[in-house]
């Protein structure tokens, strides 16, 4: 049985943060960490998503301790812990990684020890989750215990992936793909219901002081903020470029991009609606596609619609026109390049990325944009290099959406599963009961010796009645 | 309308085009797309510098014409931060910044109409700017953000520009018609304060390429108003 009961809310810390996180600490030290944990999980390969599911699949027998210690920064002082030798073992080869960063940050948990129950381990997730603030500083520290000066890592909320792709979302892409390729030790969270995001939207990134953002520029910023940065060697005249190709990105590929994907009929009903239908939890997948399409249309009318719009086809034509345009312009920049900027990626090959990559790889019925931009050739190649060298499980996987968020759905499910028996039964009491009170089924209780004359009685009286 | 008509009139200049500016109370309604502003020439009416870029061209003007593709690309890219960022930065300052808002742009843009229609048109204009500043994220923006935002833009541009007499060549393009326009409007334009201002005159590169244009082009207005 899972451990600890649903958990309706991320905070209530019932989900694998700690694995998650561990998978990520451990990922980003780019070494090959604790080989005995790593053993432990049937994927080798060096992913979050697939971590995610593999450490989650693992917490439920007897978690791997060093899933735990790896996760959890020090101070975690509702772990009960168990002493620290196996502690330290673990804190060898993670701390010992790499990222001066990382070892500077506490982020490998060195007192976080063998917890084997979930239910503690849950709450210390919550720990994690919830009281930045009290770092278990207080007596609750087990001896030994570094207290880390690092609040709990950071926390990303996005989009579970679909189509081949690490997420459906664009701005969920954008963070993402800046996460791999800045290494940020992020714990990441693909979940399919926006309402179960610290904001309410998705993408979201809680910090490690509890804050939340969620504009995804800002999460960028903040991340930069905090030392994870990938423009860190553009010069002064590539930042503005980046700025400048931002800009270009947003007024001319972006609505092209909500339109072709939420406005085009054929496209939302067919793909865009049918992932999120799909993907979310019921009953939210009712109503929340439905509204999520009037926002953007809303917001595409908005960013470009004060045209008065003689002729919607007009219009598409016009932005269309202009979005190849872009496209031409963005293939012209990158030349022969492997990346914009030379050969390490930067945030602007992030946001490139995302918008370029979800037109490539989503299988769309009309797709008009997306036959120019197969016509380009480097920028196909760029978009399949990163993605084989930054996501190559996502890429490998292109399973139905409901098989990649494993974790949090194995997790709703008993919640999803009870209540679809209450409604039933619900729905079942409801109507024997109206059956009962209107009369049209009556409990007789009658004793089996007065049965047959009862029954031959009724019989008579319904012979009588024809 | 105040502010919006100068990029599309330098690039006029710059083409050594004739132009002659018309203020006119209904200039959006007139307009084909409702943006102002917008050209009158012969019987067609072209508005927003886009298009007005490509009528010229097809009449056999431009000032791109020395490009290679990447630096095209590169222009087409810095032309949509300026509008990105200073276009919607100045319509933030003039409709969404309150103390501007009644100060200074309720009076100007009501000022044609006759009461009840000047405070009618006005609120409608505001309500319109506010709906779009939300829908592209900047409707919770501090005045402080967007300066910050000014700022980062005119940083750019001033790394991008460094020591030369324009972004490319020495020749201008559209982009300088663009980056003169806006930038010569938040230096001249009397606000409530003086902050939008004194963002640009931090760089030094940007005001001395301001200076060299309105020398250049517009010395027959007399004496220049930068000073």
């Amino acid at each position: 049985m899972r451990p600890g009961g649903p958990p309706r809310n991320l905070r209530s810390g019932q989900r694998p943060e700690g694995a998650r996180g561990c998978r990520g600490h451990v990922q980003f030290g780019k070494s090959p960490q604790s080989p005995p944990s790593r053993t432990r999980f049937p994927s080798p390969k060096p992913s979050v998503s697939a971590a995610v599911r593999d450490c989650f699949r693992h917490r439920r027998r007897d978690s791997p301790w060093r899933v735990w210690t790896a996760a959890l920064p020090p101070g975690r002082g509702r772990l009960r812990m168990s002493p620290r030798p196996r502690a330290s073992e673990v804190r060898g080869p993670t701390s010992g990684t790499p990222a001066a960063s990382q070892a500077a940050r506490n982020r490998a948990s060195p007192g976080a020890s063998p917890d084997p129950q979930p239910p503690v381990a849950g709450e210390a997730a919550t720990g994690g989750g919830s009281c930045r603030g009290k770092e278990g500083t207080s007596g609750e520290l087990l001896p030994g215990q570094r207290v880390c000066k690092m609040a709990a890592p950071m926390e990303l909320f996005c989009w579970s992936g679909g189509w081949g792709l690490p997420s459906v979302d664009l701005d969920s892409l954008a963070v993402l793909t800046y996460t791999r390729f800045t290494g940020a030790p992020l714990k990441v969270h693909k979940i399919s219901n926006p309402w179960q995001s610290p904001s309410g939207t998705l993408p979201a990134l809680r910090t490690s002081n509890g804050e939340v953002i969620s504009v995804p520029h800002k999460i960028i910023t903040h991340l930069r903020k905090e030392k994870y940065n990938a423009d860190y060697d553009l010069s002064a005249r590539q930042g503005a470029d980046t700025l400048a190709f931002m800009s270009l990105l947003e007024e001319k590929l972006l609505p092209v991009l909500i339109h072709t994907f939420w406005i085009d009929a054929k496209n939302y009903v067919e793909v865009t609606r049918k992932w999120y239908a799909e993907a979310m939890p019921f009953p939210l997948n009712l109503f929340l596609p439905g509204r999520m399409q009037r926002k953007y249309m809303e917001r595409l009318q908005l960013l470009c619609g004060e045209h008065r719009p003689e002729n919607e086809e007009e219009l598409e034509k016009e932005l269309y026109q202009e979005a190849r345009e872009c496209l031409t312009l963005l293939s012209q920049r990158l030349g022969s390049q492997k990346f914009f900027f030379g050969d390490a990626p930067a945030s602007l090959d992030a946001f490139v990325f995302s918008h370029l990559v979800l037109l490539l790889q989503a299988k769309l019925p009309s797709g008009k944009l997306q036959a120019h931009l197969r016509g380009l050739h480097n920028l196909c190649v760029y978009c399949t290099h990163i993605l084989s060298l930054y996501f190559p499980r996502d890429v490998a996987e292109v399973p139905p959406p409901r098989q990649m968020p494993a974790g949090p759905e194995t997790e709703e499910e008993p919640y999803r599963r009870r209540n679809q028996i209450l409604s039933v039964l619900a729905g079942l009491a409801a109507m024997v009961g109206y059956a009962l009170l209107s009369g049209i089924v009556s409990i007789q209780r009658a004793s089996p010796a007065r049965a047959p004359s009862a029954r031959a009685l009724g019989m008579a009286e319904e012979d009588e009645e024809e | 309308m105040w502010i919006f008509w100068q990029p599309e009139k330098a690039f006029l200049q710059m083409c050594n085009l004739p132009v002659k500016v018309v203020c006119r109370a209904n200039a959006e309604y007139m307009s084909p797309s409702g943006k102002v502003p917008f050209i009158h020439v012969g019987n067609q009416v072209v508005s927003e510098l886009g298009p007005i870029v490509q009528f010229v061209k097809a009449k056999g003007h431009s000032l791109s014409d020395g490009l290679d593709e990447v630096q095209k690309a590169e222009m087409k890219a810095y032309m949509e931060l300026v509008n990105n960022m200073l276009l919607t930065a100045e319509l933030y300052l003039q409709w969404c910044d309150e103390a501007t808002v009644g100060e200074i742009t309720h009076a100007r843009y009501g000022s044609p109409y006759p009461w009840p229609l000047n405070h009618i048109l006005a609120y409608q204009k505001q309500w319109e700017v506010k709906r779009k500043m939300k829908a592209i994220g900047w409707g919770n923006k501090t005045l402080d953000q967007v300066l910050e935002d000014v700022d980062q833009c005119c940083q750019a541009l001033s790394q991008r520009l460094g020591t030369q007499p324009y972004f490319f060549n020495k020749q201008p393009t559209e982009l300088d018609a663009l980056v003169f326009g806006h930038l010569y409007t938040i230096l001249t334009t009397q606000l409530t304060s003086d902050e939008l201002s004194e963002k640009v005159k931090n760089y030094s590169n940007l005001l001395a390429f301001c200076r060299r244009i309105e020398q250049h082009y517009f010395e027959d207005r007399g004496k220049g108003r930068l000073s």
